[in-house]
């Protein structure tokens, strides 16, 4: 079948002209029948299906390493889970992290709209042993009906365990990330959504640029060839990264030391054409001033 | 008057179960379980008896009580696997509501025939022959020929029928605390094969917490070891729960993590179960709804979780946050159990939302009277501020800072790694080091006492794309001088995730 999917065949046609809800082209991404939250970027979105974190399904997260990028990719749904439509949904959205690689820390998350007061943190940084008890505390959150989201760290899970999880995730309707090793891609995977997640070094890394690229390896749709890049670092966190940048550059600039081979003019430019990011707060004076 | 006769019938087909022994224990529990609606109940030939009148405006009348009363027979039964079907029948006395129970067909109490009176069983005989086969025919006999012939006890019994004397009988009355023993059917060694017993105690104590109102707390299981072994005669497991339950499932949960990590010296022949403590659940929404146990079918609430995961993993494995007031980082928060930690939380919520509350009504104030005094002015620009240097820490926080390997004067991790930004000078000596040295607190173990230093963190970005919190720690001023020729020591102590 070497029919291009943009061809008109007999079947787009027919579906096409019966217009049924259910039937999803390949071609196309599939999402009027997914509950889908939103991401908190739009360009992530675009590239869902759905249009954002599918609601009762899986998401299969891969890293090189664990403990990287996760918050910054997930706090905005988080957030807004635990903010809730109404007052008694919110006080009772519960995250269950499950088999942690570090302690969340609280301020940090805080500053992310997290409320450390509904996060359970069940075995952080677990033993190897302890692996099938991960498995069995997932699946015990997503039962309860007080939990809103789970993210769980399983790099010893197999695909048939899984797919219990995934089963679970479905019926009791919740939010599920299982963050995987990349030794995982290769396997097979009950998820309907799997991403990869890998840190990223552009031109104006420290200024604006985007720090985590974010592979789709499977959804329901076609596939995905270029990585959407997104930024997930705080605004603040980013200004002091272009404040400390300039200083640098500065100071070499007054010693007379040629500037900073490539990064430097497009982080100049990124620091000071926003102007949110150039009104740099007191610290940010102070950290580029020490160095 | 109104009376309400039950009687517990074995469905049909169910050939495994025994025919007598299975409505006994049934008869039992339907009887608790009736005593949530009037103090009046009584166990009657094979019949309970229960008498509503006073308890009429209570439910909403006959009807509403009568329903609420099934459904919840009938969820008890189903949720503990027991295939029993309950009948019912009312009358205006207990004898009327026992009769219509035997003879459902019959729609007055004078036609009911004669067999349906227990007092009159020894006679069926001779009341067939006199021509008696219903109640109006025995009461159009003259009294007396009838006391003469049949003896006293039919009279009474037939008074007793018309209402015209009051029903005795020995009212059942639920105990304060349940205490239950049972046989098993064969010597048990392991542990987990204990909870087959506990499942068949486990009905009558649910039946008797709804009789009672109350809700369990925690309860004592004993078994009993075979007493030929030369070790103590029981052992004893208490299991206990925060929220008041009535629904046993989470109790069972409970019960069959803990008993799966126990170890039996001997093989037990018998168990007991003790209730040891029970609240009363007075809302009374709750002692009435009827869907009491389907209310929680979706899931239990996160105190359950948090048992059922400390139950097997162990209280120390699943930990909520707890900000502590410190400015070092690795102080500045504590992972507490979950078990205890909830209540504590709740504590901690209702304060926070006390102050939010305080807090908005202070910033109404400002803005309606624009010359109110500062402080909370203040209050919001120090939380503003406490938000904005939150941001700079990282989200990942390593529970023991790791040393790195350094090459030349920088650290290395997982490669070359490049400086973003710092340092950020941290000073963790002076005179509060003093109390840290010391077990500050009761039932934790004493921090360790580190030598006074000076930490310079770093914002480091790996070649990995990962942004990390790295520190250099130097040792006081007094030693700087010393020490300046040597390396400095770097440690990884958090990701920017």
């Amino acid at each position: 079948m070497s029919v291009p999917f943009d061809s008109p065949s007999p079947l787009v046609r027919c579906t096409g002209a019966l217009d049924i809800a259910s039937v999803w082209r390949a071609s196309e991404l599939s999402g009027e029948s997914l509950h889908t939250l939103d991401t908190g970027y739009p360009a992530l979105n675009r590239e869902l299906p759905g249009g954002g974190w599918p609601q009762g399904a899986m998401v299969e997260v891969l890293q090189p390493q664990a403990g990287q990028h996760e918050w910054g990719l997930l706090a905005p749904v988080l957030a807004s889970l635990q903010a809730g439509g109404t007052p008694a949904r919110g006080a009772r959205a519960w995250l269950a992290l499950v088999g942690a690689p570090s302690s969340p820390f609280g301020p940090a998350l805080r500053a992310r709209h997290i409320s450390m007061q509904r996060l359970l943190c069940i075995a952080p940084q677990p033993e190897p042993g302890i692996a099938p008890a991960l498995l069995w505390a997932t699946r015990e959150a997503l039962q309860c009906a007080d939990v809103a989201a789970v993210l769980a760290w399983l790099p010893e899970a197999r695909s048939a365990h899984l797919r219990r999880l995934q089963i679970a995730a479905q019926t009791h309707n919740k939010l599920l990330f299982v963050f995987r090793p990349l030794r995982a891609q290769h396997e097979s995977s009950p998820a309907p959504l799997r991403l990869l997640l890998q840190g990223h070094i552009g031109a104006s890394a420290s200024g604006g640029g985007a720090n985590v690229q974010v592979h789709v390896l499977k959804r329901r749709g076609p596939l995905l060839a270029t990585p959407v890049s997104l930024d997930t670092r705080l605004e603040r966190l980013s200004a002091l990264l272009a404040a400390s940048r300039e200083g640098v550059r500065q100071r070499r600039q007054s010693l007379g030391v040629p500037a900073l081979p490539v990064a430097a003019p497009a982080l100049f430019a990124a620091a000071f054409s926003n102007p949110l990011r150039t009104n740099a707060h007191a610290l940010d004076r102070t950290a580029s001033a020490h160095a | 008057m109104r009376w309400i006769a039950l009687q517990a019938r074995t469905l049909e087909g169910d050939a495994m179960l025994g025919p007598s022994e299975v409505p006994s224990m049934a008869v039992h529990h339907i009887a608790s379980l009736a005593l949530a609606f009037t103090p009046r109940v009584a166990v009657v030939d094979e019949a309970v008896v229960m008498d509503v009148t006073a308890s009429l405006r209570l439910f909403g009348g006959l009807h509403r009580l009568l329903q609420l009363l099934l459904a919840r027979l009938a969820l008890f039964f189903e949720s503990n696997q027991c295939l029993v079907q309950v009948n019912h029948a009312c009358g205006a006395t207990s004898l009327i509501a026992i009769g219509k129970l035997r003879e459902p067909a019959s729609q007055r109490a004078g036609e009911l025939p004669m067999h349906t009176l227990s007092a009159a069983r020894p006679h069926l005989g001779v009341l067939e022959r006199t021509g008696c086969r219903t109640w109006d025919d025995l009461l159009a006999l003259p009294r007396d020929g009838v006391a003469r012939r049949f003896g006293a006890g039919l009279l009474a019994a037939l008074d007793c029928a018309r209402g015209a004397v009051p029903d005795r009988y020995d009212w059942l009355v639920l105990p304060e605390q349940f205490e239950e023993k049972h046989e098993l059917d064969a010597l048990v060694t392991h542990g987990p094969a204990l909870m087959a017993g506990v499942e068949q105690l486990l009905v009558g104590l649910q039946a008797w917490l709804l009789g009672r109102q109350r809700g369990l707390c925690a309860l004592n299981i004993i078994w009993h070891l075979d007493k030929r072994r030369d070790v103590p005669p029981t052992g004893s497991l208490v299991v206990r729960t925060d929220q008041p339950a009535q629904d046993l499932r989470h109790i069972k949960a409970l019960i069959a993590e803990h008993l799966a990590q126990q170890k039996l010296a001997a093989p037990v022949h018998s168990l007991t179960l003790q209730s040891l403590v029970t609240e009363p659940l007075v809302d009374a929404a709750a002692a009435t709804a009827p869907l009491l146990i389907e209310d929680r079918q979706h899931g239990g609430s996160a105190l359950e979780l948090v048992e059922r995961l400390s139950a097997r993993l162990g209280p120390d494995k699943v930990c909520v946050w707890q900000p502590s007031a410190d400015h070092r980082p690795e102080a500045m928060q504590q992972w507490l159990p979950a078990k205890n930690g909830l209540n504590g939380i709740d504590a901690i919520k209702s304060i926070a939302s006390q102050a939010v509350n305080t807090w908005a009504s202070g910033i109404k104030i400002i803005k309606n009277k624009p010359f109110s005094p500062a402080s909370p002015k203040n209050a919001l620009k120090n939380a503003l501020q406490g938000a904005r240097t939150d941001a700079l820490y990282p989200s990942w926080l390593l529970p023991q800072p790791m040393a790195l390997r350094s090459v030349g004067n920088s650290p290395v991790y997982q490669g070359r790694l490049q400086r973003l930004a710092g340092p950020q000078r941290m000073e963790s000596c002076g005179w509060w080091m003093a109390s840290d040295a010391a077990p500050h607190l009761p039932g934790q173990p004493p921090q360790r006492a580190r030598p006074p230093a000076i930490r310079d963190y770093f914002i480091y970005r790996s070649e990995q794309g990962a942004l990390l919190w790295i520190y250099s720690e130097r040792l006081a001023a007094d030693d700087a001088a010393a020490c300046a020729s040597l390396q400095r020591a770097w440690f990884l102590h958090g990701f920017f995730a």
